[in-house]
């Protein structure tokens, strides 16, 4: 195998694994938007707030992020319900513009916060997963990334059966169609919000968790993650669940192509060009609806 | 005996008043309509009574309960059902699903199965199409599904605004000839058309012009000609 064919497939393969997590913390701002039309730009924040709860768990119990999944998760389910009933139910319906602000508002008072907590200082995890490598023939791979992508595909998979199959996933889809038509249905919207932004919130720090075992985190990671998760929900289709599973693996396999072939320092440039391309031709995206409500 | 009370009900939006002063009430088991012509406040009424618009004054209550400041979730658990205007079906759901969301385990000891089925019975067409989108359905089709999902919470009031818009005339007959059936079996129906041959399928009604009540009677009187010429050609 030539050397530009393996870097080829190196290349894919590992987009495809960081991919994965990527899809993991888009889906959540994307199941914000579908419902609500809430454009959170605090999405990132909670990432991050993710993945530094994974690193106190680690400090102060040792144990592998992984394994903080439940308690993470559980936290920022939390978080995420008190979030939407003191702020974000204001603001629902409203103005882009003020739900931008005030999206804007929150993720400095997470930075602030969690700056104020733990330093400026970028901080990781000593994972066992994270610094042993998967080595087949010419290619290697992270153990910590193929975990990570693992959990990402389970949360992808339980999340999209809990919205076909369970009563509450139909009732947050039909309030995604039509809030007015749903509560005249009987269905409380505001009870219905409110789970489905503490679920977005939930997989936000699922992700923070398994993104921490190979990415260390310091107070800006929340505004580095953010525009990943903004143009893979673009790219999948606004309100798309499995869209922005797509477009988060899309993003990361372009990163690793620019960054293989180009120069790891331009990785961002093309996912902005396919940013503006999609908004400009294809402003549904690959797999958005088309029923506007 | 009264099932709705509707006493001087006031609703508008902003400084526009669309409702000004309008009082009915529906007897258990009748067809009543609210006719009148675009804008007379039709809608607004039933919007009203949903509580998805808060009145600037009156009363409306349910069996004598006032419903007050309801949210109009509340509003559907006490058995008030509203086929909105334009349908609002959710497009992205399918047929089955539009139905079994909008079933109410607490308002009624069927089960979900059993009232799928008498909805089904109703409109053999969804049953056909159970599996589909509901938003890739024909306006008729859309609007038997907008009925039979207000039927999944088994309600004491069916209240349905402008059920024949936009349908071919053969629909249209088809639907109000399901709306009998469907009030032969005992349901109250409120009734709210632009159409005047919805008063042939009446027991009694008002007549809207304006936002108040400008004729109330029963079918005989209604369809005097008189009546709905002031209605809606204001002579």
């Amino acid at each position: 195998m030539s050397s530009t064919v393996v870097s080829l497939i190196q290349a894919l393969a590992s987009g495809l694994l960081v991919g994965g997590v990527y899809g993991l913390f888009s889906i959540g701002f994307s199941l914000a938007f579908g419902v609500m039309r809430i454009v959170n730009f605090a999405h990132g924040e909670l990432v991050m707030l993710g993945m530094y709860a994974a690193y106190s768990v680690y400090l102060l119990t040792g144990a592998d992020p992984l394994l903080a999944i439940p308690i993470v998760g559980i936290f920022l389910t939390v978080v995420g319900a008190g979030l939407y009933l003191v702020v974000y139910e204001r603001f629902v319906g409203k103005a882009t513009l003020q739900q931008l602000l005030v999206a804007i508002a929150i993720s400095m008072v997470i930075q602030i916060i969690l700056q104020m907590i733990y330093g400026p200082e970028t901080r990781g995890v000593q994972s066992v997963l994270g610094s042993q490598y998967l080595i087949y023939g010419p290619f290697f791979f992270s153990y910590g990334q193929i975990a990570a992508f693992i959990v990402a595909v389970i949360c992808v998979g339980v999340l999209e059966l809990l919205l076909q199959k369970t009563r509450w996933g139909k009732l947050i889809r039909a309030v995604a169609d039509d809030p007015e038509a749903a509560e005249i249905v009987g269905a409380n919207s505001r009870a219905i919000n409110t789970v489905a932004f503490a679920v977005s919130c939930c997989l936000a720090g699922i992700a923070g968790c398994v993104l921490i075992i190979y990415y260390p985190v310091n107070p800006g990671t929340g505004m580095a993650l953010m525009p990943i998760a903004l143009i893979a929900t673009v790219i999948g289709g606004l309100g798309s669940i499995k869209g922005a599973f797509l477009g988060g693996i899309i993003c990361a396999i372009v990163q690793q192509l620019t960054s293989t072939f180009w120069s790891p320092a331009l990785q961002d440039v093309p996912l902005y060009v396919l940013l503006l391309v999609f908004l400009a031709f294809f402003p549904f995206g690959l797999l958005g609806r088309k029923t506007a409500h | 005996m009264t099932l709705l009370t509707v006493e001087s009900l006031k609703v508008g939006y902003g400084d526009l008043i669309a409702v000004r002063d309008v009082s009915f009430t529906v007897k258990p088991g009748e067809i009543f309509v609210l006719l009148g012509a675009n804008g007379s406040g039709k809608t607004t009424t039933l919007r009203a009574i949903s509580g998805l618009i808060r009145p600037i004054a009156g009363r409306i209550a349910m069996e004598g309960e006032a419903l007050g400041a309801i949210k109009p979730h509340a509003v559907a658990r006490l058995g008030i059902s509203h086929v909105p205007e334009g349908r609002r079906i959710f497009p992205n759901l399918s047929v089955d699903d539009n139905l079994t969301v909008s079933y109410l385990p607490t308002r009624t000891d069927k089960s979900l199965r059993a009232i799928l089925d008498e909805v089904y019975g109703l409109f053999p067409r969804l049953r056909e199409r159970h599996k589909q989108m509901a938003g890739t359905m024909s306006g008729g089709e859309q609007q038997m599904l907008a009925i039979g999902r207000a039927l999944m919470n088994c309600p004491k009031l069916l209240m349905l605004d402008e059920p024949s818009l936009g349908l071919s005339p053969v629909m249209t007959d088809l639907v109000f000839e399901r709306l009998e059936a469907i009030s032969n079996q005992g349901l109250t129906i409120l009734l709210v058309e632009q159409n005047a041959s919805a008063i042939d399928l009446a027991t009694s009604g008002v007549i809207l012009s304006n936002g108040v009540v400008s004729m109330a009677g029963d079918r005989a009187a209604l369809s005097s000609t008189q009546y709905i010429q002031k209605a809606y050609l204001g002579v």
